[in-house]
């Protein structure tokens, strides 16, 4: 498409997205700003993948919430962590039945000084970390009894101390928004039923 | 039915130290008053305190016969305007700081249950003092009543800012037999009854105490304040009784298909007989007893062929449900003390008379605040839990444009047209003091 018809296009959207897109976007070509006026224009698409809060802090889009940590780590913490990385091969596969995590993953930073946490989550911030704390205490306080200041997940002050060290996401976004993982679960007992019964049929 | 529990085994608590209505459950019948009061003057405050102090009951003896209690709890703004040490108001959790107002996004209170649509006095943060009185019967409600109004009448500096009265049978507006699941609190020496679970640590009701965690759950500083206190949470709701009666005959063709419809809609009869021990009809010798009543789980039901997954009490207590989501089910037990306000409806009256009636939901626990937000978000609100997606409890919820029911079965049946069949008027996060902190707080 020539710049001209981009143009054209681009002058067919809702005057008041274009005066945002020109105003914040003023030094990029117009293919770009005509690809980010129309998904602004796309309410539907908007509504759907819409950026909320996770609670205490994160952000949330539709039912899944993501958490990014940078906690500063024990000296032989990383060492100690990665022993118990390496007999699991890396393989977090237990984490399943918490139900509510999408993905997690563990990375060392700045020389094994720092631990870096991410995950997606279902939910919000603070329903479940109380039970974390009577339903699987030793497994989170192995795992982060390597951070230094770690004060136990049955403290008090637990949350706060996560909540110290969470940077926020400025951008977030998510596939299926509204699809838990208890709703993957249920999905793919229904596709099996499914199946089975499109197998007898024939 | 007698909801008064023995004694079997020696208490281990303070419980002269205890309010009585943490650990005492109401008389059937009963009446009573929930009074609102507003602190203007902080020593005319403390003046009442030291003057309702002697009329606060506490648990000791709580398994003797007792004709009349009052209880006492105070609000977040309450104990700002006693002239609590700001240090120890810093102390107390962020949520209860916050007010349930401030906490509707949270609680899932909004469209019509939004805090602007509440009713006066709730959340105008003039709500400091809620002061409640039981009694099992109207002479001594009255005579209770009169006691703290005449306490009340001569202090400038505080005022009665709304007085709902409180009376019935055991069963809700409705026409269910309610609140009888309680937890058993350990060290409390209260007898379990079959079916009431493991006993509970204490520290999930009473602070300062070892929790389900093994350690006390924070409690608000000083410890003279904050041990042997609890939080309370109290929410008024208002029932569409015609409303849930309507759904009834819109999906139902029969009285028994009807009242087997609203049963897996509560997940217990009218009685009170569960759907898990009484499965095809409702069975009144049962739901009187208080030995049988809760004596199931859901072991043997895991898809909900007889006990919906979605149903009211399946929800609000999941016993052995395996849930989708790691969850302690022991430490989402509340104390439960809601009292019902207006005259029931009969299951034929199909249009609104437009009169008040309700229930004033009450719960207790030192993690009443934490769970009432949990079980709003997660078990009221959602179905997630239990795989149901967006499906949402059918009693307490606040129902989508669209919403609909599933029974389980083969082949399950949708129920469309499901509404909100309680609206929430008002409410607010208290504290309720311990009997020596009452004192405390009276300076």
């Amino acid at each position: 498409m020539s710049e001209q018809d981009l143009q054209s296009r681009f002058q067919t959207l809702p005057a008041t997205v274009r005066e945002k897109v020109d105003t914040v976007l003023s030094d990029a070509k117009i293919a770009l700003k005509l690809k980010i006026a129309e998904i602004l224009s796309d309410s539907a698409e908007q509504a759907d993948h819409a950026v909320t809060t996770a609670g205490r802090i994160g952000a949330k889009s539709g039912e899944v919430s993501e958490l990014t940590v940078i906690m500063p780590l024990k000296p032989n913490g990383a060492a100690r962590l990665r022993k118990f990385f390496s007999l699991v091969s890396g393989n977090l596969a237990g984490a399943g039945q918490v139900g509510t995590l999408h993905n997690m993953r563990f990375v060392f930073l700045d020389n094994d000084t720092k631990l870096l946490f991410a995950t997606a989550y279902d939910g919000e911030w603070d329903p479940y970390i109380d039970d974390f704390a009577t339903k699987i205490p030793e497994f989170m306080d192995y795992l982060f009894s390597n951070v230094e200041g770690w004060p136990g997940i049955t403290s008090p002050a637990v949350k706060d101390f996560i909540t110290q060290f969470q940077i926020p996401a400025e951008a977030w976004f998510v596939s299926h928004p509204n699809v838990t993982v208890a709703e993957v679960n249920r999905l793919k007992r229904q596709d099996a039923t499914v199946q089975t019964f499109l197998g007898a049929l024939n | 039915m007698d909801l008064f529990r023995r004694r079997t085994r020696r208490p281990t608590l303070e419980l002269d130290d205890i309010q009585a209505t943490l650990l005492r459950a109401r008389p059937e019948p009963y009446f009573g008053t929930h009074a609102i009061i507003e602190i203007a003057d902080q020593a005319a405050g403390r003046q009442l305190l030291r003057r309702l102090a002697p009329l606060v009951s506490s648990a000791a003896r709580w398994d003797e016969p007792q004709s009349s209690w009052m209880a006492l709890a105070v609000s977040y703004p309450g104990l700002v305007a006693l002239g609590v040490p700001q240090a120890s108001l810093d102390s107390f959790p962020a949520n209860f700081r916050a007010g349930m107002a401030a906490r509707a996004e949270r609680l899932r209170d909004t469209g019509p249950n939004a805090p602007r649509h509440w009713e006066a006095p709730w959340g105008s943060g003039r709500v400091h003092l809620a002061v409640s009185v039981y009694a099992d019967n109207a002479d001594d409600w009255r005579s209770t009543v009169a006691g703290y109004e005449r306490e009340l009448r001569d202090l400038a500096g505080v005022r009665l800012l709304s007085h709902q009265d409180f009376g019935a049978t055991g069963f809700n507006v409705f026409g269910y037999r309610d609140g009888f699941s309680q937890p058993v609190v350990e060290g409390s020496g209260a007898e379990s009854l079959p079916g009431d679970g493991r006993p509970i640590k204490a520290g999930e009701f009473v602070l300062g105490h070892p929790s389900e965690t093994g350690l006390p759950l924070p409690t608000p500083a000083p410890d003279v304040l904050g041990r042997n206190g609890t939080y309370v949470v109290f929410r008024k709701y208002h029932s569409h009784v015609a409303a849930f009666n309507r759904y009834l005959r819109d999906n139902a063709a029969t009285e028994a298909d009807r009242e087997l419809l609203a049963a897996k809609l509560v997940g217990r009869w009218r009685s009170g007989a569960p759907l898990a021990l009484a499965p095809e009809k409702d069975d009144a010798a049962l739901g009187s007893n208080p030995r049988r009543i809760n004596d199931f789980d859901y072991a043997d039901d895991p898809r909900g062929l007889r006990t919906p997954l979605g149903s009211h009490i399946r929800r609000m207590n999941p016993r052995s449900t395996k849930l989708e989501v790691l969850s302690d089910v022991n430490i989402r037990r509340i104390i439960r003390r809601s009292t019902s306000f207006g005259d029931p409806v009969a299951s034929a009256v199909l249009a609104d008379d437009g009169a008040d009636r309700g229930l004033d939901f009450i719960a207790l626990g030192a993690r009443a605040i934490d769970n009432v937000e949990f079980l709003q978000s997660e078990w009221v609100n959602s179905g997630n839990f239990v795989g149901l997606g967006k499906e949402k409890d059918p009693m307490i919820s606040l129902q989508d444009k669209g919403a609909y029911f599933t029974v389980p079965g083969t082949p399950p049946r949708r129920v469309h047209g499901i509404q909100s069949f309680n609206t929430l008027r008002g409410g607010e996060y208290l504290f309720m003091p311990s009997l020596s902190a009452i004192h405390w707080l009276a300076g």
